[in-house]
């Protein structure tokens, strides 16, 4: 069961990461890098709550933002539903309740996503060899995205814990 | 009890994931297999549009961004010596802003009106309210729209030459998807040869001329105009110039890079073209023909290519 603090987080958190990417995404990147809030707010979620992850958020965040890019529908959506369960399930394998656990599977997850993403944008039928997508696309994007994770999940999890929520500040100290 | 509620919670949450990722795929193919004329398709599009008003207000993040940068440039300063600077400073500033506006706003029009002469083009001007909110689509949002006579596949243009075409109408805006864009193709031919190819676009936002048949005569300097082949783009239309030609001709295995003729993130109006004169000659375009100056990398391969060709 999502306790309410958690409910309320994450519709928040979605409603300003949503507003993010259409108003400031396009003003803040850097060389070919563009954040994805969406997919960053996602993943910190999934390891927020790794017993019991959430399908629905991610699933239409994704939409959304496919819908909003005029890219392919769908292909963000996958990557968000898939990425939640696997980060989550990685996480409750490995967690040693250290921070360097979850920062280091949202580095990967970010990564890893923004890889499946181009793969799957690329299968869809954009024209661009997977190598020129990797080097101007997945692994700028990547790293703006994890930079993103890194700030926001260790934030989220002090605002969580502050409301009663499920997150562990212990990992912070 | 509570073991049996977790069991079913867990199952839900299997079930979800297997249709939500079974939805996820099934919206993706549909939207591959469709065309443009798509449901998926019109959905995005109307999305697109809802989602217009509020890019307007990232106009105004990115000029307070840009005001957050001087002010932190501010700080460096000692405080004495700005307050008594900024009093004095404040009214002049705020009129040679604003006459500095009115100049480059005058200084573009007439780049458009000129280039509208030039081509004799029926369309309609726009300004730019939006841009791609995903770093894999290169688009731009103009304020003019169906109410405007603005229609999926019309041609746009900026000061200097075409930068792309409308992909969705709503009454109000449109949306362009850029020529650099790596889903754009336009039909193209060499001015001089009068060589046909089609002008693709890429993740680096280059440009590339593609499909040249093997043994064609190119060289660097060569302007590149749409050729209206296909019906996408009305011919004759200044696209750039060639600035790099990498490969043997013969081979037909050529990367020939195009610089475009225009610096499309400086763009704040555009020209929507319902129809133009098909036989201009680039002469007549002010600003364009072999001017290679649009982007630092064109430059930088222009002058690699010098020996090349």
């Amino acid at each position: 069961m999502i306790g309410a603090p958690m409910r309320i987080m994450k519709i928040v958190g979605a409603i300003i990461c949503v507003l993010l990417q259409i108003i400031l995404a396009p003003y803040i990147t850097i060389g070919f890098a563009m954040p994805n809030f969406i997919l960053a707010f996602v993943l910190v979620c999934a390891l927020l709550e790794p017993s019991n992850p959430d399908y629905i958020l991610p699933f239409v965040l994704g939409l959304i933002f496919d819908l909003i890019s005029a890219g392919t529908i769908g292909a963000l959506t996958f990557v968000c539903v898939l990425f939640t369960f696997v980060l989550s399930k990685l996480f409750i394998l490995i967690n040693n309740d250290t921070l360097f656990i979850p920062l280091a599977l949202l580095a990967l997850g970010c990564f890893c996503s923004e890889i499946a993403y181009g793969f799957l944008l690329i299968l869809c039928g954009m024209d661009v060899s997977f190598l020129e997508a990797f080097m101007y696309r997945m692994l700028p994007c990547g790293l703006y995205d994890t930079v993103i994770c890194l700030i926001a999940y260790p934030i989220l999890l002090r605002v969580l814990s502050a409301q009663g929520g499920p997150g562990d500040i212990s990992i912070l100290s | 009890m509570a073991r049996s509620f977790q069991e079913m919670g867990s199952r839900i949450s299997s079930v979800l994931l297997i249709v939500f990722l079974c939805i996820s795929v099934l919206l993706m193919v549909c939207f591959s297999r469709e065309g443009e004329d798509g449901l998926l398709h019109g959905l995005q599009s109307r999305f697109l549009m809802v989602s217009t008003p509020i890019q307007t207000i990232g106009a105004y993040a990115g000029a307070g961004i840009e005001a957050a940068q001087e002010g932190a440039a501010d700080a460096s300063a000692s405080e004495e010596t700005l307050s008594a600077l900024r009093d004095r400073n404040e009214e002049l500033t705020n009129l040679l802003t604003q006459a500095e506006e009115y100049r480059l706003e005058a200084e573009r029009l007439r780049g458009l009106l000129d280039i509208k002469d030039a081509y004799d083009i029926e369309g309609v001007t726009g300004n730019v309210i939006g841009r791609s909110s995903d770093a894999w689509n290169q688009t731009i949002t103009i304020d003019v729209g169906s109410a405007n006579g603005v229609e999926n596949g019309m041609s746009v243009m900026g000061p200097n030459g075409v930068i792309g075409q409308i992909i969705s109408t709503s009454p109000g805006s449109s949306v362009v998807r850029l020529l650099s864009d790596p889903k754009s193709g336009a039909a193209a031919m060499v001015q001089s040869s009068r060589t046909d190819g089609v002008v693709r676009g890429s993740l680096t936002g280059s440009l590339y001329l593609t499909n040249v048949e093997a043994g064609s005569s190119l060289a660097v300097g060569d302007v590149i105009l749409t050729s209206g082949l296909g019906g996408s783009y009305i011919k004759g239309l200044l696209i750039g110039t060639i600035v790099r030609i990498d490969g043997s001709p013969t081979d037909g295995m050529q990367s020939i890079l195009v610089a475009a003729n225009e610096e499309v993130s400086s763009l704040e109006e555009v020209i929507v073209v319902f129809s133009a004169s098909s036989d201009v000659t680039v002469s007549t375009v002010p600003k364009a023909s072999a001017d290679t100056s649009s982007s630092g990398e064109g430059d930088e391969a222009g002058n690699q290519a010098g020996g090349e060709s």
